[in-house]
């Protein structure tokens, strides 16, 4: 019964969605973006194309035989550009992912349990949420050391206080209403209560924020490695290519316009989808 | 009232207990001697075994924990290690650098958000709403030293309008103001956005339109009146935001602030700095927090009634 | 409306309360005391007398890299520390331009037998305070020193002796030729006993130099203005000398072309072409002397095998990893010892660029088809991440797979100390002393000695250089050292980097030093 009601919720959420103009364009972009980063691996040998050096042709502003022009040691930027979007969007994708199931958890046992359990979790969610998260991300990844897996680490921190709130929130919300209890008088066990009705009546926000919180995360990624402490070098990550290119603003300011320009648009997008979503959920928009 | 007051700065300190000691463990966990670091390049092995002594580094960790706790208690924060000051001075020197900052930032936003926010609602869905939606959304987009560093080299280096980074007259304020004040402009105008529609939708707007009330007169003193807490509140987390996470703006313009010291003490394994440092902004941020729910408070009637009746 | 106003009234308050509360809350110079002038002596070569002070801007901005964090000479070993020391203290002897030691507190220094120097010392120099400044002071000075944090640059000092107002014996534990130099060092600037024995709150401040602090803001500036008890004819010129730390080189840079400073320390080399072209802006270059080294942990697997570091001192392209770290503005060498150093000899055979040469030692090592992988830690700033991308590449050539871990500066040094890691880069910057760079770099078991490389010859022959008395045999000594080291390649020296500054072309000082750790004393703008 749930189940078919999702799916139809589904379908007509999607529906809302194609027709906010924004939405759509964001969307479309994102599917680019995926396809570019996974043809990326095939097109491009990692080790001739993206990351071998090159002094004779070094600094050269965007021509016919590299579109993008080439950085400090030589090697193309529209290559590395292309190859870079994998980095940024697994960081990203992996970071909420991770956030999102942490978060999620906690914030559905604080908000069902109540209680002593509820002030534990959320206190504990307040001391994170009080310190700034690139402060945490740093401590991190100083003590983790850098490296892709601990960027994730360091930065799913945010996203799981966010979305511990939000499935909290939505849980007591719903938690005392009758299809519950109907639940409970069945002889559901509470965990099947959780995941096969509660949670999927508290999607939309956190949905919403899956696509916010990738954005937030792709450009916290990025001021780290701004901040030397992101991924390790030589990869290609935008943010990194970024902090490169800080030292050439004035002669070869492309270093520096391109790879803000793709860390602009693909969080641009995700922001317009984002936004497009909630609209879409929001039951009270009438179109 | 007062006794909310209170009840709130009780809450505050198991807060800040809790962050002091994942921060203190947190940075000793980093695995490098802080002795190592701070001796010079050709210090025997001698003489950083004495400088361990010095700074207490061989006593075990809750040793050092309790020691600085006692400490904490009676507002020390401890010496930094590396510039042998008073942490607590250190940071109450960066401390109004970063206020400014964080105001301007935050003013400049509201000046920019809260009237295309307005302005976005009453026109909602034509190319007005979608164009300054878009703005907005560029500046939530982009990643803020970018945008400092495009600044200047167009208002700074070409037209000169502006000087380049390090504190000087309040013209020094306006480019890492505008940087850090963009990013939030976007989500206070999109805040301001969606309580407006909220509110140009309730019947007492219906109300007050029938009985003949000018439309600039509903919007303004019904519709943002009502609206104003949702957009107060996303103001104060800005706020507090701005207060400690302008790090990078910091970095590009040479803002000598409370962001750029904590990541240079966390590089310098400056365990008092980092830890006091942190502790003295969590503090700050629960003040203006518990500062921006008064706010509202005294706004909202509802509100009011119910911590006066709580409290 | 009137509540909205309110609150608005509320914010523009609060935030015109925190406009005004940016306040200096830093450091006050001490204030010197009227007293006795000062004497009549010739100093060193460049004397202005007090009458003869040319036209000057009254303050001379400096745009440093760093900022100062700590005025007690005898704890602290940074270079922006040293620079502004500088203007406050003096110590026994300076450096002219060649880097010859000359008199400055003290006017000579002799070695009357094997374990002891006498030093003769000025009769009219005093502190910023008026007080004179005498035998007991240097006595002070250097005991303090021997228990300091420092001291590893006064090894086999044991004692100070005062024989009477003007001399000083220094009880040494044997013969070293490094050691005079040693005392040009300013961290042993001599200070005043008098101040610290007053229980006043920070006797450092009290120094014999040109300048006093004036203010300090942490993060901000410092500034210093003329000492009026300055004992010398080499009066300072500009009226107040201020640092500013732009630790945004680009920043620096654009500061320096608005006018908001005067000289630009460190400008980043691809943004010279901008200040070449400023006519109001002088750019100078000179041989510097920070030499850039690539090392390995000589302990551990596989990097104790001599063979294997030799190949990979021949796959390293030093051309290209000055191109890219410094655009060229860079000198290459073979041997270890800093160029400009006494003994200085890059003549040996050495491992230039040669793959194929490589590869032949690959094999000889046992490693015919590479297959090794190992990790090459950086300090996170530039020129290492350059550096190491290039050499990575360059290994990759010989079948050695790098990962490039970057590291905080301090973790990087307690890494190397512990001796966790495979590869580093790093960097050595001395001027006056060659010992310093055997001794601290390649002898058995110093902290400093990030190779861990043990060498009972090295040890043997570092000593023999220390203690040499005759000039030939000196050099012979030299000579071998620095071929026996490259030949064991513990480290591949990479370039030395050139001194590159920037400054408003009236800018008058009479000469800049490699190292970067010039005079500004001597400073004044010109109108």
């Amino acid at each position: 019964m749930v189940n078919a009601k999702s799916r139809s919720m589904g379908q007509e959420t999607f529906r809302r969605l194609l027709k906010n103009k924004g939405a759509v364009c964001g969307m479309v972009f994102l599917v680019l973006l995926v396809l570019i980063s996974i043809a990326a691996g095939f097109v491009y040998n990692y080790d001739t194309d993206i990351i071998a050096i090159n002094m004779s042709q070094a600094l050269q502003p965007p021509n016919a035989n590299h579109w993008f022009g080439t950085d400090a040691l030589g090697r193309d930027i529209f290559a590395r550009m292309l190859y870079g979007a994998r980095y940024s969007l697994i960081i990203g994708v992996g970071s909420v992912a991770i956030g999102l199931v942490i978060g999620v958890t906690l914030g559905a046992i604080a908000g069902f349990y109540g209680g002593f359990v509820d002030q534990m979790i959320m206190r504990t969610v307040d001391v994170f949420y009080s310190i700034p998260n690139i402060m945490i991300a740093v401590v991190i990844v100083s003590l983790l050391g850098t490296s892709t897996m601990n960027l994730l680490i360091a930065l799913c921190f945010t996203c799981a206080t966010s979305f511990t709130r939000i499935a909290r929130a939505s849980v007591m919300t719903i938690r005392d209403q009758e299809f519950v209890e109907a639940a409970y008088e069945i002889g559901l066990p509470t965990w099947k209560i959780i995941l096969k009705h509660i949670l999927p009546n508290c999607l939309s926000p956190i949905i919403v924020q899956v696509t916010l919180l990738i954005g937030t995360t792709i450009i916290a990624a990025s001021s780290l490695s701004f901040l030397g402490i992101g991924v390790p070098l030589p990869a290609p990550e935008w943010g990194a290519m970024l902090s490169e290119g800080r030292q050439h603003i004035r002669d070869a300011a492309y270093m520096c316009i391109i790879p803000g320009l793709a860390i602009m648009f693909t969080v641009l997008a995700l922001n317009l989808l984002g936004d497009g979503l909630r609209d879409a959920l929001d039951p009270k928009m009438k179109r | 009232m007062l006794k909310y007051i209170l009840k709130r700065i009780m809450l505050m300190i198991p807060a800040i207990l809790a962050t002091s000691f994942i921060i203190y463990f947190a940075m000793d966990m980093t695995g490098s001697d802080p002795a190592t670091a701070l001796a010079p390049d050709n210090a025997t092995e001698e003489q950083i075994e004495q400088l361990r002594e010095e700074l207490g580094l061989n006593d075990p960790i809750f040793v050092r924990y309790g020691k600085y706790m006692m400490g904490m208690m009676k507002g020390d924060l401890g010496t930094s290690y590396v510039t042998k000051r008073d942490v607590f001075e250190t940071f109450m020197t960066r401390l109004p650098n970063t206020i400014q900052l964080a105001f301007t930032a935050v003013f400049v936003a509201t000046l920019i958000a809260v009237p295309l926010g307005i302005y976005t609602a009453i026109h909602q869905n034509t190319w007005k709403d979608t164009g300054g939606m878009v703005f907005a959304l560029f500046g939530v987009s982009m990643p803020n030293f970018w945008l400092g560093m495009i600044l200047i080299i167009i208002f700074s280096l070409n037209l000169k309008w502006f000087p380049s980074g390090a504190k000087g007259g309040p013209e020094s304020l306006v480019l890492p103001a505008v940087t850090v004040g963009l990013g939030f402009a976007a989500l206070i105008t999109r805040t301001t956005r969606s309580a407006m529609l909220d509110v140009i939708r309730q019947d007492y707007m219906t109300t007050a339109r029938a009985k003949g009330t000018g439309e600039r007169d509903v919007i303004f003193k019904h519709g943002l009146r009502n609206a104003l807490i949702p957009i107060i509140t996303v103001i104060g987390m800005q706020l507090s935001n701005a207060l400690t996470g302008s790090v990078l703006a910091e970095t590009v313009f040479s803002w000598p602030g409370v962001g750029r010291l904590i990541v240079d003490s966390i590089a310098k394994r400056d365990t008092p700095m980092v830890t006091g440092a942190i502790i003295m902004s969590c503090v700050l941020m629960c003040v203006v927090n518990l500062a921006v729910d008064l706010i509202y408070a005294f706004f909202d009637p509802r509100i009011k009634a119910q911590y006066s009746q709580k409290g | 409306m009137k509540r909205i106003t309110s609150v608005l009234l509320c914010a523009t308050m609060i935030f015109s309360l925190a406009a005004c509360s940016g306040g200096k809350t830093g450091d006050k110079g001490s204030t010197a005391a009227p007293a006795a002038a000062a004497g009549t002596e010739a100093g060193a070569s460049q004397t202005t007398s007090p009458d003869s002070i040319p036209a000057h801007k009254e303050e001379l901005i400096i745009g440093a890299a760093a900022a100062v964090n700590n005025l007690d000479l005898q704890k602290q070993a940074d270079q922006i520390n040293n620079i502004c020391l500088k203007l406050t203290h003096q110590a026994l002897f300076r450096l002219d331009e060649e880097n010859n030691r000359i008199p400055c507190l003290a006017l000579s220094a002799d070695w009357i037998d094997d374990t002891t120097i006498e030093i003769k010392l000025r009769s009219d120099a005093c502190f910023s305070d008026g007080t004179p400044l005498t035998a007991e002071d240097v006595k002070f000075t250097f005991d303090m020193a021997i228990e300091s944090p420092i001291s590893g640059n006064l090894t086999g000092l044991e004692g100070v002796d005062v024989i009477d107002d003007t001399t000083v014996h220094m009880q040494m534990k044997s013969y070293s030729n490094d050691f005079l130099m040693s005392l040009t060092f300013i961290p042993f600037g001599i200070q005043s006993k008098a101040a610290y024995e007053s229980g006043m709150e920070k006797p450092y401040l009290i120094g014999s130099g040109q300048y006093v602090l004036e203010d300090w803001v942490d993060g901000e500036f410092i500034s210093f203005i003329k000492s009026e008890n300055y004992w010398g004819e080499d009066v300072g010129i500009s009226d107040r000398i201020t640092f500013r730390p732009y630790l945004e080189a680009s920043s620096r840079v654009i500061a320096l072309q608005n006018g908001e400073i005067d000289v630009c320390i460190d400008p980043p080399i691809n943004e010279l072409q901008y200040l070449e072209e400023d006519k109001n802006i002088t750019v100078h270059e000179q041989p510097g002397t920070r030499l850039f080294y690539f090392g390995f942990n000589c302990e551990k697997e596989p990097w104790n095998n001599q063979t294997l570091r030799q190949a990979v001192a021949c796959a390293i392209d030093r051309n290209s990893v000055i191109q890219a770290a410094v655009y060229g503005k860079g000198t290459p060498q073979t041997t270890v010892l800093n160029r400009g150093l006494w003994g200085f000899y890059d003549d040996m055979d050495g491992f230039d660029y040669d793959v194929d040469r490589a590869k032949q030692l690959m094999a000889e090592a046992g490693y015919p088809d590479g297959g090794i992988s190992t990790t090459l830690i950086i300090a996170n700033s530039s020129p290492y991440t350059m550096i190491a991308q290039v050499i990575q590449a360059n290994l990759k050539e010989i079948g050695i797979q790098v990962e490039i871990k970057t590291l905080e500066d301090a973790t990087l040094k307690s890494t190397c100390v512990e001796g966790q890691h495979d590869l580093f880069l790093w960097r050595w910057n001395e001027t006056i002393r060659p010992d310093c760079v055997y001794r601290d770099l390649f002898n058995t078991g110093v902290a400093s000695n990030y190779h861990h490389f043990s060498d009972a010859k090295v040890d043997e022959l570092t000593d023999k250089v220390l203690m040499d008395r005759e000039e030939a045999q000196r050099q012979a000594d030299s000579k071998e050292l620095q071929t026996y080291l490259v030949e064991a390649s513990p480290q591949v020296p990479l370039y030395i980097a050139n001194l590159v500054i920037a400054y408003h072309n009236d800018l008058k000082m009479p000469f800049f030093r490699g190292g970067g750790d010039h005079e500004w004393y001597n400073a004044y703008i010109a109108k």
